[in-house]
């Protein structure tokens, strides 16, 4: 993968260009790029942005703009996909259901927090759409996946907790690949597992560690059309890339440079702007109890803080969101 | 185990930690009282929640912008293991005031504070080396802008007056020559991380951290004078000369007995006023000396004095140990939520904002913590937590109380064990009779049923409610 692009900026509003909690993106078939916005501490501020490769701003929604109406408020909102009728669903770990808008952010439908076919969700994480407009959401809490048909029907689900084959420790990315295999990020196992479309155990990939072929608290997966598993190694601050038969391929540690919107506000804070030029904001040394992927990624604006997500769009380039840095970087097929 | 024990034991985890619970008070019961002071001064792994959970489940903690990084901490405080290491940072962080408002980006102070926990308990000449490199202090107290030839004296100042010796003990040309040591002692990128800092600038992608560089080319080499002493000093020179004189012994010792033992003047005052217990600061300064300035050796004899197991409620409650010990007995904070930012602002209507002192001089404890608008605000925290029954600790305490003779017990037991489950806390005459006179409530309650065990636990409710609404419990 190539280093393309940056787009965002931070932003200390829930309105506007910018973000403020960046979790997750997906793309309509327009190719605009939807963003959530996650904001707990400010009640109400969670919403999903709307913007296009271009840095283009055109508008959000949610974030209880229309209070008498729940539908538009998002607690704990995780991740968001859209089907192949540009319908786009969204987790919410905070109401525990997901919720429904077409392309234009228009409420269309919710399920789960009435008790979702009996079962309900527990802690709904990431989502995933296959090519028959199935769901399939993880659960956090349950420590499964459950496969929901296009009307809304629970089909199954799988999973439990524990750390053998098919199990799980609070999972949370999902993806399928063009066979519609399923990927899931076995958060708390530090490993990705890939299952059949109907939930068998294919593979497991990974443990925990700092190596290659080693996560801390994968968060998101997502698989290219040449079947490169790429893994958001959240707690290792980085992006691994694996073969498709899980492999070690490569790291990314993120080239962050400066956005469109970065730019127009350096432009017109040219104090700011001058000083940054003459800085070298590659760390170059830590006290040992700063030592870590954490810190380090804290300190150094460039590399991956806060990797939460990785989703591809249609012309397969690399879309990382990371929250604590509130942007998303871009990467190319090489 | 002795009913003495036991009030020994709660009255060392008061100080040590933020109280116990029913459970820890058990445990570390059976380990006794010397046992539990090592296990204390050697913390191994703290057992609450890890990073990785917690930022999963408060994403905004990673970050730790704005109100989430005083969170943060106060949330490790209330679910602890090692509660000292907790307490020692918590100590160091009134010592050495560093105030967030300043820093643009409060993990910054964060990073301070974890600098305090795995400092905070060995040599103080290292912790003082360790705070001089540290870039909030660097950041606070301008250090960024001392330079060779065009000193600002701000932290040779502070380091003397405030962190190490007090007022009285060092002339101002001192205060000179040690700036001058402190030339070259900076933070990366220091005009552009001082320029965020100064507009509070988050843009363009958040807050950026920020670490210590030490540049030669602006660090002043000549030769230098210091406290009587001659040489081509550099800031670590600096510190083990302070280090071993007899003032920065004292300066130390005193800080130790104000936090732990017993309420001390301000220390503004500390070259004017004797100390309260001059016996006490020869003790620990003896300590300083002899284990070569550990920390950890003068806290083991300060705990095993006896003037300290004589300090019984000689202190009056910070706000954050009212808060955070009220938190820990009640058991409600178990996973992080927003109601440990809300906990933190109940501090701050209190008067103690952690990360946020007031000034460099940090808090003035002791009488000062109370005014009439505190007083209410710290009544009112601890009587809406304690005496909320559906917090899974109240509830613990309750079931506890009426462990025994639930159907024979006096209104005298329930007062005296609701006294002892709450401190072991004793009380003045008039507050008990006032105690005495609610619970007799008890007579008139139907001696049968599911009902007369909701009006007895409701009639506790409202005792914890009285008692942890009393002078004493102010105290700690």
């Amino acid at each position: 993968m190539k280093y393309l692009k940056t787009i965002g900026i931070k932003s200390n509003q829930p309105v506007g260009r910018g973000f403020l909690f960046p979790y997750d993106v997906s793309f309509a078939s327009d190719g605009k790029i939807f963003a959530i916005n996650r904001s707990r501490v400010k009640q109400g501020w969670s919403s999903i942005h709307i913007l296009t490769f271009d840095e283009e701003w055109i508008g959000d929604f949610g974030r209880g703009q229309l209070i008498s109406d729940d539908d538009y408020h998002f607690e704990l909102p995780v991740a968001i996909a859209f089907d192949s009728k540009d319908l786009l669903y969204l987790t919410d770990e905070g109401s525990n259901e997901i919720k429904i808008f077409d392309a234009e952010g228009k409420f269309v439908d919710r399920w789960g927090s009435d008790g979702f076919d009996g079962a309900g969700f527990d802690g709904p994480s990431g989502i995933a759409i296959d090519t028959e407009d199935c769901l399939y959401v993880v659960e956090r809490n349950n420590n499964r996946v459950h496969k929901i048909s296009p009307d809304g029907r629970s089909m199954f689900k799988w999973g439990e907790f524990g750390t053998s084959e098919g199990q799980f420790n609070m999972p949370w990315g999902i993806s399928l690949d063009s066979d519609n295999n399923v990927f899931v990020a076995d958060w708390r196992n530090d490993r990705i597992q890939k299952f059949t479309s109907d939930g068998e155990f294919i593979s497991a990939f990974g443990k925990s560690g700092y190596g290659e072929g080693e996560f801390n608290r994968p968060s998101s997966v997502v698989v290219d059309s040449n079947g490169n598993i790429i893994v958001a190694d959240w707690g290792n601050e980085r992006i691994q890339i694996l073969n498709p038969d899980g492999s070690f391929k490569m790291f990314l540690q993120g080239e962050a440079t400066l956005s469109k919107w970065a730019l127009e506000w350096l432009n017109v804070n040219i104090d700011e702007y001058d000083a940054r030029k003459k800085s070298d904001l590659y760390i170059k040394q830590l006290p040992p109890h700063l030592r870590t992927p954490y810190h380090v990624g804290s300190q150094t604006e460039h590399l991956f803080y806060g990797p939460v997500s990785v989703k591809l769009d249609s012309e397969e380039r690399l879309y990382i969101t990371e929250h604590s840095r509130a942007r998303v970087q871009v990467y190319e097929q090489s | 185990m002795s009913s003495e024990d036991k009030l020994m034991i709660s009255h060392l985890l008061r100080r040590a930690g933020f109280g116990t619970t029913l459970e820890e008070l058990e445990r570390y019961l059976s380990l006794g009282y010397e046992n539990t002071v090592e296990e204390l001064l050697n913390p191994k792994s703290p057992e609450n929640m890890s990073n990785d959970v917690i930022f999963r489940l408060f994403p905004e903690y990673h970050a730790s912008i704005g109100p989430d990084a005083p969170a943060n901490w106060a949330y490790k405080m209330v679910t602890t293991q090692c509660p000292l290491q907790e307490k020692i940072a918590l100590f160091w962080h009134g010592v050495f005031a560093t105030a967030c408002d300043k820093l643009n980006y409060p993990l910054v102070g964060l990073n301070q504070v974890e600098m305090f926990r795995q400092s905070g308990f060995g040599e103080f000449d290292d912790l003082l080396v360790e705070l001089s490199k540290d870039p909030a202090m660097i950041i606070f107290l301008d250090n960024q802008t001392n330079h060779k030839g065009a000193i600002n004296e701000n932290y040779g100042r502070e380091i003397l007056e405030l962190f190490s010796m007090g007022v009285g003990n060092y002339s101002e040309d001192d205060i000179k020559e040690c700036a001058r040591a402190f030339t070259g002692w900076t933070i990366a990128n220091a005009d552009y991380m001082a320029l965020m800092s100064q507009k509070d600038s988050i843009w363009p992608y958040s807050r950026i951290s920020w670490h210590f560089e030490y540049r030669e080319d602006d660090h002043d080499d000549g030769v230098k004078t210091f406290l009587g002493e001659t040489g081509r000093f550099n800031g670590d020179d600096i510190v083990e000369i302070i280090c071993r004189q007899d003032a920065t012994a004292r300066f130390v010792a005193r800080h130790l007995y104000n936090f732990f033992v017993a309420d001390e003047v301000p220390v503004p005052q500390w070259n004017i006023t004797p100390p309260k217990d001059p016996e006490a600061i020869d003790e620990l300064v003896n300590a300083y000396i002899q284990s070569d300035h550990d920390i950890r050796s003068v806290l083991r004899v300060l705990f095993n004095s006896e003037f300290f197991k004589h300090a019984q409620f000689a202190k009056i409650k910070s706000p954050i140990e009212l808060v955070i010990g009220t938190l820990r007995s009640t058991g409600e904070c178990r996973t992080p939520s927003i109601d440990m930012v809300r906990a933190v602002e109940e501090a701050n209507y209190m008067g103690q904002s952690i990360m946020y002192p007031p000034s460099v001089e940090g808090w003035h404890t002791g009488e000062e913590w109370i005014t009439s608008g505190s007083l209410v605000n710290r009544v009112n925290f601890a009587s809406d937590h304690l005496g909320n029954l559906d917090n899974p600790g109240v509830e613990n305490i309750v079931n506890h109380i009426l462990a025994e003779n639930q159907h024979s017990i006096t209104a005298g037991q329930i007062v005296d064990r609701c006294l002892e489950v709450l401190g072991p806390l004793g009380v003045s005459e008039d507050t008990k009779n006032s105690l005495l006179e609610v619970a007799s409530k008890l007579d008139v309650i139907e001696s049968n049923g599911h009902s007369r065990q909701q009006k007895i636990k409701k009639l506790i409710q409202e005792l914890i409610r009285m008692i942890v609404s009393s002078r004493e419990y102010q105290f700690v």
